[in-house]
């Protein structure tokens, strides 16, 4: 029989009536096809030989005797020496990778904080902010740039007025007056003394 | 199973039933009987003899401690097997990239005692089993050259039998295919599955 079933068949075959351990009846059915059948006996052949290569003994040659030793000597031993296993390396390995990251993250955050907390306030000012509220009564008082300054001391000692603020940039000194309630009058007598550009109340909204 | 590995079962059970009572005697007659057979499928998977000598201890060293528990299921040489496959694969994994160190003494130690035709058929294996996974390479070690069966393979790999059936059907079809060409015969069946 030298069909594609019986090749099959002869194929499964092979190994297990060369480890003579197929039943009798295999064994004589698979050699009468290797009679007919070239391509199996070919086959059939590099299997022989397979399975001669393997049977050859260890190229590695340890010796028994000195393994053996190993061995007894080991079983002596209280505990066996267990050497770390390679997966126990990666949790610790995670731990170390997460806490510097956590380290990190709070470094950040302390740098962070720090940075806001010192950083100046603004140095302008838009529209729509509200600007500084201003002393009850205060006034922005420009005084001109020939006016002396026994005469700027006796004009506000006349006034009751006292410095609180100023020069600025443009020259205005803010002054507050002893008695709030007396602001507008104490404007119009600066706007009418001789030697003052500017008097204005510092609420007045522009 | 033949007679003879009837036999030989019986006497590895009562070794290992001697061993569970801590007789290190049958200990090591167990161990230089299995010595060679662990050597050869061992070294399929590995090239460094100190990696082979470590996993036929570390096998041992376990059969030592279990053998109370070997209930007989299966062959002992199929527990011992099983056993020493395992180690093998620990063993792969832990030093599997690392590199192997050439022996100088190796080709010379082969040619010493090897007969030129056994050299040449252990080039022609070392060749055609280089093209096989390592999977495939300790099934074809385990049915050609341990004797073992399909049922006591899929045991040993702990795997089912039609696993082991597809490993081996495969590297029997890559064997074909290469060790003509290997032995400098021309190839009259590429890939031709029957």
């Amino acid at each position: 029989m030298t069909s594609q079933n019986g090749c099959t068949r002869a194929w499964e075959a092979m190994p297990w009536v060369l480890q003579g351990n197929a039943p009798q009846e295999q064994g004589e059915w698979l050699a009468q096809h290797l009679v007919q059948c070239t391509a199996c006996r070919v086959e059939f052949e590099q299997q022989s030989r397979l399975r001669l290569a393997l049977s050859l003994p260890a190229e590695v040659e340890l010796d028994p005797n000195a393994g053996l030793e190993r061995l007894l000597a080991r079983l002596d031993r209280p505990e066996r020496e267990v050497a770390p296993a390679p997966a126990r390396v990666v949790p610790w390995l995670s731990r170390a990778l997460v806490a510097a990251v956590l380290v990190q993250a709070i470094g950040i955050g302390i740098l962070g904080a720090r940075l806001w907390s010192a950083q100046p306030a603004p140095v302008y000012r838009t529209l729509s902010q509200a600007s500084a509220p201003a002393v009850a009564g205060a006034i922005h008082l420009v005084p001109d740039a020939t006016m002396k300054l026994a005469d700027w001391d006796a004009l506000l000692r006349q006034l009751h007025l006292q410095v609180v603020g100023g020069p600025n940039d443009v020259g205005a000194y803010t002054v507050i007056p002893a008695s709030p309630a007396s602001t507008a009058q104490t404007v119009e007598r600066l706007r009418a003394a001789q030697g003052i550009r500017l008097a204005e109340p510092a609420n007045a909204t522009p | 199973m033949n007679d003879a590995d009837t036999h030989d079962d019986a006497t590895d059970r009562m070794l290992l039933q001697r061993m569970a009572a801590g007789d290190r005697g049958a200990l090591a007659v167990l161990y230089r009987s299995y010595h060679g057979r662990l050597c050869r499928f061992l070294s399929r998977l590995t090239r460094r003899p100190d990696v082979i000598e470590e996993v036929i201890n570390d096998c041992f060293w376990i059969a030592w401690q279990k053998c109370g528990s070997f209930r007989g299921d299966s062959r002992a040489s199929t527990w011992i097997m099983g056993i020493a496959y395992r180690c093998g694969l620990k063993a792969l994994r832990q030093h599997g990239d690392e590199p192997v160190e050439d022996d100088p003494l190796r080709d010379e130690r082969g040619s010493a005692h090897d007969p030129g035709e056994d050299r040449e058929l252990r080039d022609w294996l070392g060749k055609g089993l280089e093209r096989l996974s390592t999977d495939q390479r300790v099934v074809v070690e385990l049915v050609y050259g341990v004797g073992h069966s399909l049922d006591e393979v899929a045991v040993i790999m702990q795997c089912p039998v039609g696993t082991v059936k597809a490993r081996l059907f495969y590297a029997r079809v890559k064997l074909r295919n290469v060790l003509p060409a290997l032995a400098g015969e021309p190839v009259t069946h590429q890939e031709n599955v029957p």
